[in-house]
């Protein structure tokens, strides 16, 4: 049995590090973790590869986030040594950021699970057994079975993050019959592609930085939250001479390469957006007779703004009227070489729909979304498919059940894709409209990425049966009853990846660690448990790859040497006028559908709610060292981590005589936390900021167990009715020192 | 230019005799030292860059390196040989032959009155002027000196020398060990080659002493040698012949040994 | 145009964006030890008052110098200079002795505990020499950091050199690094370079052990000049011994 309570080796992560240290050095994986090593596993922990793996380059692709990479892996004795960009990937122009290149540290992680574990005793409390493959993939699907036959499958809840084998594991669940699929996705975009999907019809424009002469980021904190080629491309955009403008409350990294900062009050973004499309309309600064080609919505645009004066927006964000006025004339000057970005994590507000409506109309005055070739946003992207092939699957079964996310029956708007997570987690402690019984888990830690930990675990104490695919043993895994080891992305094949006119393949580097296996094998082979072979006919996971490339007849071997390969058949030509899939087939300003559902039809001010006088806004956001609550434990990214720390700013700070390395008492409505201060000018006095993805509580976890605290303990669950985002900055906290 | 006197036929009679000065342990150990010394001060000086630390031109580091293939098998060479050097010292000291070497440091490296008045009389001696050398016994007043400078050497050779072979195992917070056993080591050798030069001159090429060149070899002097320069080990040594004599004269065996080579070597 | 390469680094501030991707790449492709680093990312913090406020961010190594305090600190020359300007140290040769930690301005070297040796950015020479860029560099998500020969005026280093005035990190020590940085450093560091003093051992050998033993050994050997002189003068006589 393991106990990861008893277990000697919960160290802390100083000397965990040490170990980690060794690790590096040579030391096998396995035999530093809590598992004792099987014969099967070779005495270094590594067996091997025969042939070209060995003491070789391999081609793959990166997943320390989804921005996918392309990486070589540098193999010597069948261990990863040194992990470095591919250059002939769009997305990596031959380097990985601090995540990317600490990869392997995730695959040599001595927490790593590394054989079936069966849960021992109570839930949550840390036992487990070691179980074959045979024995906990039978328990699952008779577990999930039973569900089924007792109370319909729907009440099997299903969730995982983005990847590249989602595609079998929506088979798994679509195949099995539940309408309950739970993303990352609420928590994160959903503000953003669903604002964009209105208005140009696609989940996220695509941007041009080389043809970007003023960018405007509106909480887009690309130097941190980083996508290698994207921001590379900026700074590369900066240093050529483009003016950068950075609406964010904090001083973020991207704020300190800004020409011009503005720290914006919390949840206002929307109104400065909107006064800029005041000034840029009614002072006839965009090229309108080009855009009403393409637009709705442009002739009754000055009216429906005709209220949002920079003076106006003045009084709501803080920034002075003059400030507001000159950058809508600035960004207008640049005409299409200027670019308001889309954002990403826009799970702000329940008002960050509209701001996100805001950007993309202030994008598509200025025509930047309507010059394909000269603009510096891109609508019409290459579609992913690209023709390839894909095993053959029956139909799925029709669902009768209403989804537990309320979409769309209560969220009409929200794309069916992107669903409402945290929505399905009050729906199991409701019991309404009817109880879940199951839980699915794949590569997700909703106990930390879910607003309201203590209310996700309550809802995890609710069901009969809880299973996560995982490579470590983090906190949703702590809470499971059986944990099924994935092989790390550097272990397994994927389906395949398109991008920008390449076919990409992750293929294994080394041979799995214990007995971890691809997501390709663990859903088939429970696919074919739960009676649904069918949606698995694929012999094993080069096959399935094999069968993706036959309509295309690309070879494999050369994929497979080369990591990737040129999609064949005639370049696409980038259509010369610009295509929007909405609707009208035009840029909706004014959107028809959201006027019908019952919501403004044009981008239209939302006041967000305020804080009380004692009251602070509480931000998160993104440190370049690691990717949410997932990477914490890389023992190498543990060593170029700064301490997760609280912001607060100075002059509150001299107020409440609270000093940096203070520990200080922060409560929101949900919870409170102890957390030390850092004392900075970087931030607005009515706001604190907690580093992100801190606080595990896995004992498996020995990096990262206990380090900082997590944002999840003090986060209140509110969701924007349009989009379905979480609303992450809308919870208002005080803080106070703790007498030492 | 002697101050005793003796008729020629004396002198003749005494050179044809040969005494047996050095035990086969002294000899072996002698020229393995010689060799090792010739071949760790050569390396050692090669193994030293920096100028201001560096007596012999940047050629001769150039050449070493080459030679070996580079600083670190260099290194790697006058570390090991360094420790072999060490090893077979102490071993031969301690265990090897011990019988011959912890009596011979107890009786012969300690200074007596006699010495006192050699090595005045000797530096009279060196710079020309009249002097008279007291009967010494068979290691001079010079030699037992230059044996306490090489004893203490030795000692500080071998530590520092071990403190840097064996650096990695040290840890950070007694670094200063070893930066202070670069200059201990440093110093020690400066001392002991200073005299090594009086030693090699010595035995070398100064004639008086040419015997005690030869003696090196052969472990055997001429009784006129020891006799000028050795005169009451040459006293101790005839009455430990003559005691013999009278012993075999007597008709008893002398103990376990009839050899009277074994027995000198043993007594004297 | 020369054949020799003359290796450096060039710098850009404005780029580098503190997301440390080279302290990983550096960590990885050397297996630095745990809480030490070959390479940093400097910065004085946040300076100003809210809502005024700058940072910089100043990567920082080994500054790789013409003029290597390090270089001549060490004893062996197990730190040396490659003919391509990259200084390194030869683990096999370094004794861990610290001499050349303590000789450098800039702080750039530390300790390696458990193998006892020096250690600091080599300029990733294995990558170097099989035409790589050094770790650090091939990854720098801003394109902050630059690798290349200064000899060659077509190099990326070169043209960046010529397309911006440079400055170097000198103060009241000029050893002549090779690391060039596109814009000007803010002072207050630690580690910009600052003169050092000899430690006591290294004092004592140069003040006391060599002229010493340089007496000792000279004295004898003008003794036993004397004495052979003496001994060619006076010739010897064969009935002596």
């Amino acid at each position: 049995m393991i106990d990861y309570n008893k277990s000697p080796n919960l160290v802390t992560r100083r000397n965990f590090l040490k170990m980690a240290g060794l690790a590096a050095a040579g030391v096998a994986a396995g035999q530093m973790g809590l598992f004792k090593v099987s014969p099967a596993v070779a005495a270094d922990g590594v067996d091997h590869l025969p042939g070209p793996l060995s003491d070789a380059v391999v081609p793959s692709l990166c997943e320390m986030c989804v921005w996918r990479c392309g990486l070589l892996a540098k193999v010597t004795d069948g261990r990863i040594v040194k992990l470095d960009g591919n250059p002939a990937s769009s997305h990596s122009l031959g380097k990985l950021c601090a995540r990317g290149q600490s990869g392997f540290m995730t695959t040599y992680d001595p927490d790593r699970v590394l054989f079936p574990l069966i849960r021992v005793g109570e839930r949550g409390g840390g036992r487990f057994r070691r179980a074959t493959w045979e024995e906990a993939l039978d328990v699952t699907a008779e577990k999930m079975l039973a569900i089924k036959d007792q109370y319909g499958p729907e009440a099997m809840v299903f969730s995982s993050t983005h990847n590249l084998s989602q595609v079998q594991f929506e088979n798994l669940l679509n195949g099995f019959g539940s309408p309950n699929y739970g993303t990352q996705r609420s928590l994160c975009f959903n503000a953003m592609v669903t604002a964009f999907l209105l208005t140009y019809g696609v989940e996220e424009p695509a941007r041009n930085y080389a043809n970007a002469d003023y960018i405007l980021l509106t909480g887009r904190n690309l130097m941190e939250a980083i996508s290698t080629s994207e921001t590379f491309h900026l700074t590369e955009a900066i240093s050529r001479g483009a003016k950068l403008v950075v609406l964010d409350p904090r001083f973020t990294k991207t704020a300190a390469k800004a020409h011009e900062w503005i720290p914006i009050r919390p949840g206002t973004d929307l109104a400065f957006h909107l006064a800029l499309i005041h000034v840029i309309v009614t002072e006839q600064l965009g090229d309108c007779d080009f855009v009403k080609q393409y637009t709705v919505g442009c002739e009754e645009l000055p009216q429906a703004i005709a209220e949002y004066t920079p003076a106006w927006a003045a009084a709501i964000t803080g920034v002075p009227a003059e400030t507001i006025d000159r950058i809508a004339r600035e960004f207008a000057s640049h005409g299409h070489k200027s670019m308001a970005h889309p954002g990403w994590r826009t799970s702000n507000f329940i008002n960050s729909f509209q701001t996100e409506r805001a950007i993309a109309t202030l994008n598509a005055i200025v025509g930047n979304i309507l010059k394909p070739d000269e603009g510096c946003l891109i609508a019409n992207g290459a579609s992913e498919a690209a023709g390839l092939g894909k095993p053959p699957q029956p139909p799925y079964p029709r669902i009768g059940a209403l989804r537990l996310d309320g979409v769309p029956w209560q969220y009409p708007l929200v794309p069916l894709k992107l669903g409402i997570f945290q929505n399905i987690r009050d729906a199991i402690l409701t019991g309404q409209p009817y109880q879940a019984h199951g839980w699915f888990i794949a590569r997700q830690n909703p106990i930390l990425s879910i607003p309201d930990r203590p209310k996700t675990i309550e809802a995890f104490h609710k069901m009969d049966f809880i299973v996560d695919v995982d490579i470590l043993m983090n906190d949703t895994a702590w809470y499971a009853d059986v944990v099924l080891p994935e092989a790390s992305y550097l272990e397994r094949y994927d389906p395949l990846h398109v991008l920008d006119g390449k076919i990409w393949l992750r293929q294994p580097t080394i041979q799995p660690l214990g007995e971890a296996k691809s997501a390709l094998w663990i859903y088939k082979q429970l696919g074919e448990r739960l009676g649904l072979g069918d949606y698995f006919q694929y012999a094993d996971e080069e096959d399935y790859i094999r069968q993706q490339l036959a309509p295309l007849g690309v070879s494999f071997e050369e994929l497979k040497q080369n990591g990737y390969v040129e999609l064949p058949g005639p370049a696409k030509e980038r259509p010369a006028e610009p295509v929007f899939n909405t609707p009208s087939g035009k840029v909706e300003i004014y959107s028809a559908a959201l006027a019908n559902a019952g919501f403004p039809g044009f981008p239209t001010w939302d006041a967000p709610p305020e804080p009380a006088a004692n009251e602070f806004y509480l931000l998160t956001g993104k440190v370049a060292q690691h990717t949410q609550m997932a990477t914490q434990n890389n023992p190498y990214l543990a060593q170029v981590t700064d301490d997760p720390r609280l912001w607060l700013n100075a002059s509150v700070a001299a107020e409440k005589s609270i000093h940096t390395g203070d520990t200080v008492l922060v409560t929101s409505p949900i919870g409170s936390a102890e957390v030390e201060a850092l004392v900075t000018q970087a931030i607005r006095p009515d706001c604190l900021y907690l580093t992100p993805g801190f606080g595990h509580r896995s004992k498996g976890l020995r990096t990262a167990y206990n380090w900082g605290v997590s944002d999840s303990d003090l986060h209140v669950t509110y969701t924007d009715p349009v989009s379905g985002g979480q609303a992450l900055s809308q919870t208002f906290v005080t803080v106070e020192k703790i007498p030492a | 230019m002697s101050t005793i006197h003796l008729s020629l036929a004396e002198r003749k009679r005494l050179k044809d005799k040969t005494l047996t000065k050095h035990h086969v342990a002294n000899i072996l150990t002698h020229w393995f030292n010689a060799i090792s010394w010739g071949f760790l001060l050569a390396t050692g000086l090669a193994i030293l860059a920096r100028r201001v630390y560096q007596p012999v031109p940047a050629a001769w580091s150039d050449l070493l390196r080459n030679l070996f293939g580079g600083l670190a098998p260099l290194i790697k060479w006058h570390e090991t040989w360094g420790m072999l050097w060490a090893f077979v010292l102490i071993f031969n000291v301690s265990l090897g032959f011990r019988k011959y070497f912890l009596p011979f440091g107890a009786r012969r490296m300690m200074l007596n009155k006699d010495d006192l008045v050699w090595l005045q009389q000797y530096g009279r001696k060196l710079v020309g002027l009249k002097y008279k050398l007291p009967d010494q016994d068979d290691y001079n007043a010079g030699q037992k000196m230059f044996s306490y400078v090489v004893v203490g050497g030795v000692i500080a050779i071998i530590l520092s020398g071990l403190i840097m072979t064996f650096s990695h195992l040290i840890p950070l917070s007694l670094r200063w060990l070893i930066q202070w056993a670069m200059p201990v080591h440093f110093t020690a050798v400066g001392l002991v080659v200073a005299g090594l030069v009086i030693h090699i001159y010595m035995g070398a090429i100064f004639p008086e002493e040419r015997q005690a060149f030869f003696s090196m070899f052969s472990g055997k002097v001429n009784a006129l040698y020891a006799y000028l320069h050795h005169r009451k080990w040459y006293d101790r040594y005839l009455a430990a012949e003559r005691n013999w004599e009278a012993e075999q004269a007597a008709g008893e065996t002398a103990g376990p040994t009839d050899d009277l080579d074994a027995l000198l070597e043993r007594e004297v | 145009m020369s054949n020799v390469k003359r290796y450096g680094f060039v710098i850009d501030p404005a780029r580098c964006i503190d997301c440390r991707a080279c302290l990983v790449a550096c960590r990885a492709q050397w297996q630095v030890p745990t809480g030490k680093t070959r390479i940093w990312v400097h910065t004085n913090g946040v300076q100003g008052e809210y809502p005024t406020l700058s940072q910089q961010f100043v990567p920082f190594q080994c500054q790789h110098c013409t003029d290597a305090p390090c270089i001549t600190a060490c004893p062996t020359g197990a730190t040396y200079r490659r003919e391509d300007g990259l200084v390194m140290i030869d683990e096999e040769a370094c004794i861990g002795c610290g001499l050349c930690i303590n000789a450098c301005p800039y702080e750039a070297r530390f300790l390696n505990e458990e193998k006892g040796v020096a250690e600091k950015c080599n300029g990733c020479y294995t990558r170097v020499d099989r035409g790589e860029l050094p770790a650090c560099v091939a990854t720098c998500v801003g394109g902050a950091r630059l690798f290349g020969d200064l000899n060659d005026p077509e190099s990326e280093v070169s043209k960046a050199i010529q397309s911006k005035p440079v400055t170097r990190l000198i103060n009241d020590v000029d050893t002549q690094p090779n690391v060039f940085y596109l814009q000007p450093v803010e002072a207050n560091n630690p580690s910009w370079p600052h003169a050092k003093e000899p430690t006591p051992a290294e004092t004592f050998w140069q003040k006391v052990a060599v002229p010493g033993t340089k007496l000792a050994i000279g004295a004898a050997v003008l003794g036993q000049a004397i004495a052979f002189a003496k001994q060619l003068w006076g010739g010897e006589s064969e009935f002596e011994e």
